[in-house]
């Protein structure tokens, strides 16, 4: 985990309600191998709207996006950009940036004449496209190193040249794979701050696929999360990780604690269950459950320690039996009665004094930190 | 040749060249020893030995006299023997380019398709290179003369139009397109293997149609295989002997005909070797130019 901060507020990334559709795929289906199939997927991403593709490799994100771009055949199913049908568009004609893991940078023409490229196979007149490809080579940052050849700049600077050359087009859709992949971690904390502030800035249409949590809660204003090539779930970044649809998308975004479990019974809000390691838990949950058997999620973030533990509904006594210590956080592996198991991470803040130094604690989990999924 | 192409991926970058060269030292130099040898002992002495021939005397009785003259390179000056020349530099020339036109398709689909595609592809590619070309002429005259397989097959066909190449320009053309076919693709194959289909991809996306892509993107980062794909298919389209000789007839004499001529029917050795040097100087002009104008190594600072 990194100490980069989660972005503040929902309301300051909402997008205004009734925003304009950019890209629809309806029933997206593509055959990738002898038995492995992408779809049926459908979403809708806003015009300026930041869209990401989260899932492990292999979910099927980047043969999405190939589909879009057209450099994969659709086997089934409709891709609208602004309205118009495009999947059996070639892709020469699709008029959507790309930008791949790699920078991809075409090794024989300096950068300028990289970014200038699009421009002046579309025609645009010489001294057109040398004003735009400054221009845009400026906004990246990229103004001095024009005449350079791609092999003589860093990594991050050819990634942020890949960029120039797709967004000096103005597509009304940019789609970036795993962009920053390549890079080493630090740059990539940075790459993304820029491209945030870019996209924002541009409020350019962007479907951005990665398979790292941090980057797509950090960028997006929606999230789909795919697993064997379906869609998971589809929400801001808050919902998918504050509200998990699914046990996968619960155990993929963040650490969690997922525990088997069973309704005793639910009465006004609150459902009390009983996990299979023995633990008895109130849980608030506005709908009746759905099954009696569920899996209960408990993120460890949210498990109070100390005095905050004893006002809750739930409290436990418990046992320390492992420290894994992150620098600004720390990991315990706590046991609870007999047999349960339960991870517990806290932030090492200065003025806290972390976890007491014992091997025995008190820990308690609000009902309202308990989200119910089905199994 | 491919000094281009370690820049697509930096991933892929070439190590530094102190690492790369760290296991040479000075002293390693005799490992280059065989090769040179072989070199001195069969190339560098048999042709000064041709050299020095090129300005002796002709002689009837004793092959030649040790008398210094410049009368066989005159005697190349005149007409039939420059035509001789440029005939050759044409015939070569345009092989070349029908092979690049055949080959560039070829070498692409290789470098592209499943590696059980490229087996079969590859073994149909490199077959006829097993065979001598004495054969493969041979097989040419079977089809292509006056009651060959061609006309024969139009015949039944009910077409009345007769095809008459055989023992002309144009049937040495078609052996040696034939015969350098490979020549030509497997340096273009390599190129483009190392060139990303990303790279084409992105072009694409930029908005190239598969032409302009081709023209922009794959051509110029391939040109390093076509530079020496070209070179190895024009020295030797310039120097064969047998295709012609029994394909070309009295219009599709070429240099080597001539020289072979020269040595073994007229016994006119110095004569021979003039024609020879002025061979040899043909290949090496080709090398010079083409390297001059070809692609030349890109400067780049730091690493490369």
């Amino acid at each position: 985990m990194e100490a980069e901060p989660v972005p503040s507020g929902p309301l300051l990334e909402a997008l205004p309600a009734g925003e304009r559709v950019g890209l629809a795929v309806r029933g997206l289906v593509r055959h990738y191998a002898r038995d492995v199939t992408v779809g049926p997927l459908s979403f809708t991403v806003a015009e300026g709207e930041f869209f990401s593709l989260l899932g492990p490799s292999g979910c099927g994100k980047t043969t999405t996006l190939r589909c879009i771009a057209g450099f994969e055949p659709v086997d089934a199913g409709a891709i609208e950009l602004a309205g118009r049908r495009i999947e059996k568009v070639p892709p020469h004609k699709r008029e959507i940036g790309l930008v791949f893991q790699t920078p991809m940078l075409f090794p024989h023409l300096t950068v300028r004449e990289n970014v200038a490229f699009g421009l002046s196979v579309h025609g645009f007149p010489r001294r057109e496209v040398a004003r735009r490809a400054a221009t845009m080579l400026e906004l990246v940052g990229l103004s001095d190193l024009g005449q350079r050849r791609p092999n003589q700049l860093s990594g991050g600077q050819q990634q942020r040249a890949a960029l120039a050359r797709s967004l000096v087009l103005e597509p009304p859709l940019l789609l970036l794979d795993e962009p920053f992949s390549s890079l080493d971690l630090k740059l990539r904390v940075q790459m993304r701050e820029e491209l945030r502030k870019l996209q924002r800035r541009l409020r350019k249409t962007t479907i951005f696929v990665t398979h790292d949590q941090t980057e797509a809660l950090a960028l997006s204003h929606h999230i789909a999360v795919l697993s064997s090539g379906r869609i998971e779930q589809i929400g801001t970044p808050q919902e998918i990780y504050g509200q998990p649809a699914s046990r996968f998308v619960a155990d993929f975004i963040g650490n969690a604690n997922l525990l088997d479990a069973e309704v005793l019974r639910w009465r006004e809000g609150i459902a009390e269950i009983v996990t299979e390691s023995g633990l008895r838990l109130l849980a608030r949950t506005a709908a009746a459950p759905a099954a009696r058997r569920l899996t209960a999620l408990v993120r460890p973030e949210l498990i109070r320690i100390g005095t905050a533990a004893a006002s809750v509904a739930n409290a436990f006594t418990a046992e320390v039996r492992e420290v894994v210590y992150l620098g600004d956080e720390a990991q315990y592996r706590l046991r609870l009665g007999e047999r349960a198991e339960l991870l517990l991470v806290r932030k090492l803040t200065g003025g806290d004094d972390g976890l007491p130094d014992a091997s025995v604690m008190n820990v308690g989990i609000d009902p309202r930190d308990i989200v119910l999924l089905s199994r | 040749m491919s000094e281009s192409i370690p820049a697509i991926s930096s991933s892929l970058a070439a190590e530094p060249e102190a690492a790369r060269t760290r296991l040479l030292r000075h002293g390693s130099l005799w490992l280059l020893g065989p090769y040179v040898l072989v070199l001195v002992a069969f190339l560098a002495v048999p042709l000064g030995n041709i050299g020095v021939l090129s300005f002796f005397t002709s002689s009837s009785a004793r092959l030649w006299s040790p008398v210094l003259t410049l009368a066989n390179y005159r005697q190349i000056a005149n007409g039939y023997f420059l035509d001789l020349v440029g005939r050759t530099l044409a015939i070569g020339a345009v092989a070349t380019v029908i092979c690049a036109a055949l080959g560039y398709p070829l070498a692409y689909y290789l470098a592209r398709c499943s590696r059980a595609a490229l087996a079969i592809a590859l073994f149909l590619l490199i077959m006829p290179l097993m065979v001598s070309a004495v054969i493969e002429a041979f097989g040419w005259i079977a089809i292509l003369g006056r009651e060959g397989l061609l006309n024969t097959a139009l015949a039944s066909l009910g077409v009345t139009f007769r095809v008459d190449v055989l023992y002309s320009q144009r049937a040495v053309l078609i052996a040696l397109v034939q015969l350098l076919l490979p020549v030509m693709t497997l340096p273009l194959m390599s190129a483009i293997e190392d060139i990303p289909v990303r790279l084409e991809e992105v072009a694409q996306n930029l908005g190239a149609s598969p032409l302009v892509a081709f023209r922009r993107v794959l051509l110029p980062l391939s040109l390093p295989g076509l530079v020496s794909g070209g070179l190895l298919c024009f020295t030797v389209a310039i120097s064969v002997v047998v295709t012609p000789a029994l394909l070309g007839g009295r219009l599709g004499r070429m240099l080597g005909n001539e020289i072979y001529d020269q040595a073994l029917s007229a016994y006119d050795w110095p004569f021979a070797s003039s024609l020879a040097m002025v061979l040899v100087l043909l290949v090496f002009a080709a090398i010079a130019a083409i390297l001059a104008t070809g692609p030349r190594r890109q400067t780049r600072g730091g690493r490369a």
